[in-house]
């Protein structure tokens, strides 16, 4: 019994890691917390829906449309709106992700409604045992490409020429323009990349769990929580923190119950500020 | 006309004016110094020439080009690179690939080759390629910020604050290799508050005080001027 709730917690970390991974990114690189990330993982949910539905495209085949038209979409807000303000203090760049959330949220509903929606796949509920654990294959196949996408992640902005300049762009940004970065490019190159993620992760998350147009908001306290959690500054962060809070939860809402789901990892996020206020990897200042 | 002309300068930050009608050229081959104490606008200077800072009013001239407020990428590649005071290099990253970034705005075949000669100027950079830049001595960052510059294969090197905080010794080997690549064609801006190691090793050289240029010379014969002395050289 043990050990299925520690699978399921894995399991569940992984996508949570992939979750926080785009709102790291952004937040390390630009320094903005992106309140609008869990309104972006909602539109790679729906996207998946609404291609799943109307045309029968797998939800698993989707990834590649959510997350490229997810690209789009950061890319286009970033160089029209943020770049405007990106200069100004973090509180600003705070309020104006806050107001695309909530742009975000109530167009969404009027598109939608409020109604709960599923994605049915036909092998939605197969699954298959291994030493007395019971694993469904969604939620395997999702963990491993959640995991495949961090690890593409981390090739590209350690092997080509747009990831160093990226992250030569966070850590010394007059050095970086001395080199001939155009920061503003960097910045929505970055944007896009992170809401990329965002909809890499909507896209897992409702093959999964059931989607409605005001999910983003509690997704963007989880990415929240898994940031600080795993640290800024550092890939594999985002992927400490998920399995962190994916176990976590998994073993505190199996002895306390669902209800205290949110309590569970506001609790981590707590301790882990008490005790590592830079975050279990982080490098990040104070 | 000279390599770069800069006529009736002004530039400073926000509403703040720092640099008062700066008029100074350089011409190609040379080594060119600007000198003056702490506060002067020394580095103002060279960021309003590499456009990390827009002037309010003159021209800046660069073979020929007018290159007054354009963008520091497209500065860059025009061949005008700026090694900055404090280095600015990417801390966490390797030296191999601070190198590489040097290199950011070129597109020719020629990069790799580049690499091969910065190792070959900076032995010490070769043996150390894979380790992370924040790791380095001083002085070794500053040979660093040297050959990153020298990645981006510059027509014009401005160098700001080069020997400041370095030992002695190590100022001279990079004193020696910046008259080397000064044999080997390149222009270089030297921007010093040492004014003697400045006028030592420059052609010529400019003094700024207060953000207008008091005096200009060969270097030479500015070394032997007394007010020169009696103000910077402490004699």
């Amino acid at each position: 019994m043990t050990l299925q709730i520690l699978i399921n917690g894995i399991l569940k970390g992984g996508l949570y890691g992939l979750m926080a991974l785009g709102m790291s990114l952004i937040w390390g690189v630009m320094n903005i917390i992106n309140i609008a990330h869990g309104a972006f993982i909602m539109i790679g949910a729906y996207i998946t829906f609404l291609l799943f539905n109307f045309t029968g495209i797998d939800p698993f085949v989707s990834l590649i449309f959510s997350s490229s038209i997810m690209f789009l979409i950061g890319y286009t807000i970033q160089r029209g709106i943020i770049n405007l303000v990106i200069r100004a203090e973090i509180f600003i760049t705070l309020i104006l992700a806050f107001g695309i959330e909530i742009f975000i949220n109530n167009a969404a509903l009027m598109i939608f409604s409020a109604d709960v929606r599923k994605v049915k796949v036909s092998y939605g509920a197969s699954n298959f045992n291994m030493f007395g654990v019971t694993i469904p294959y969604v939620r395997l196949i999702a963990f491993l490409l959640a995991i495949a996408i961090t690890i593409i992640l981390f090739f590209f902005m350690t092997r080509t020429k747009s990831g160093r300049a990226i992250r030569a762009t966070s850590q010394d940004l007059d050095g970086a323009v001395l080199s001939g970065v155009r920061v503003s490019r960097i910045y929505a190159i970055t944007f896009g990349i992170g809401t990329a993620l965002a909809g890499a992760a909507g896209t897992l998350w409702a093959i999964i769990f059931p989607l409605s147009p005001t999910m983003g908001g509690s997704l963007t306290l989880k990415s929240f929580v898994v940031t600080i959690i795993g640290g800024l500054g550092t890939m594999l962060g985002p992927v400490i923190g998920g399995l962190t809070l994916g176990i976590v939860e998994s073993f505190g809402t199996n002895w306390f119950g669902t209800t205290f789901e949110s309590l569970i990892s506001f609790s981590i996020l707590v301790i882990i500020l008490i005790f590592r206020p830079k975050g279990i990897l982080g490098k990040g200042k104070e | 006309m000279a390599f770069l002309e800069i006529e009736n300068l002004n530039s400073g930050y926000g509403d703040v004016n720092v640099l008062s009608d700066i008029s100074l050229s350089i011409e190609k081959g040379e080594i060119i110094a600007l000198v003056g104490s702490n506060g002067a606008g020394k580095s103002t200077l060279l960021k309003t020439i590499s456009g990390l800072l827009t002037p309010t009013s003159g021209k800046i001239i660069f073979n020929g080009k007018d290159i007054t407020g354009i963008s520091p990428d497209k500065i860059i590649r025009d061949k005008i690179i700026h090694i900055p005071e404090g280095r600015k290099l990417f801390s966490d990253m390797s030296i191999e690939e601070n190198l590489l970034m040097g290199a950011y705005s070129r597109k020719d075949k020629s990069i790799m080759k580049d690499l091969d000669n910065t190792y070959l100027l900076f032995p010490i950079l070769e043996e150390r390629r894979k380790q992370k830049a924040g790791s380095l001595s001083g002085g070794e960052q500053q040979m660093l910020a040297l050959g990153k510059g020298l990645m981006g294969d510059p027509d014009l090197l401005l160098i700001d604050e080069m020997s400041l905080g370095l030992a002695p010794v190590i100022v001279d080997d990079l004193i020696s290799i910046i008259k080397d690549l000064n044999a080997s064609g390149k222009t270089i801006f030297i921007v010093e508050q040492d004014v003697r190691l400045a006028l030592e090793n420059s052609n010529f050289a400019y003094i700024l005080d207060t953000g207008s240029i008091t005096l200009k010379g060969k270097s030479e014969e500015l070394i032997k001027n007394p007010d020169i002395k009696k103000a910077y050289l402490g004699m």
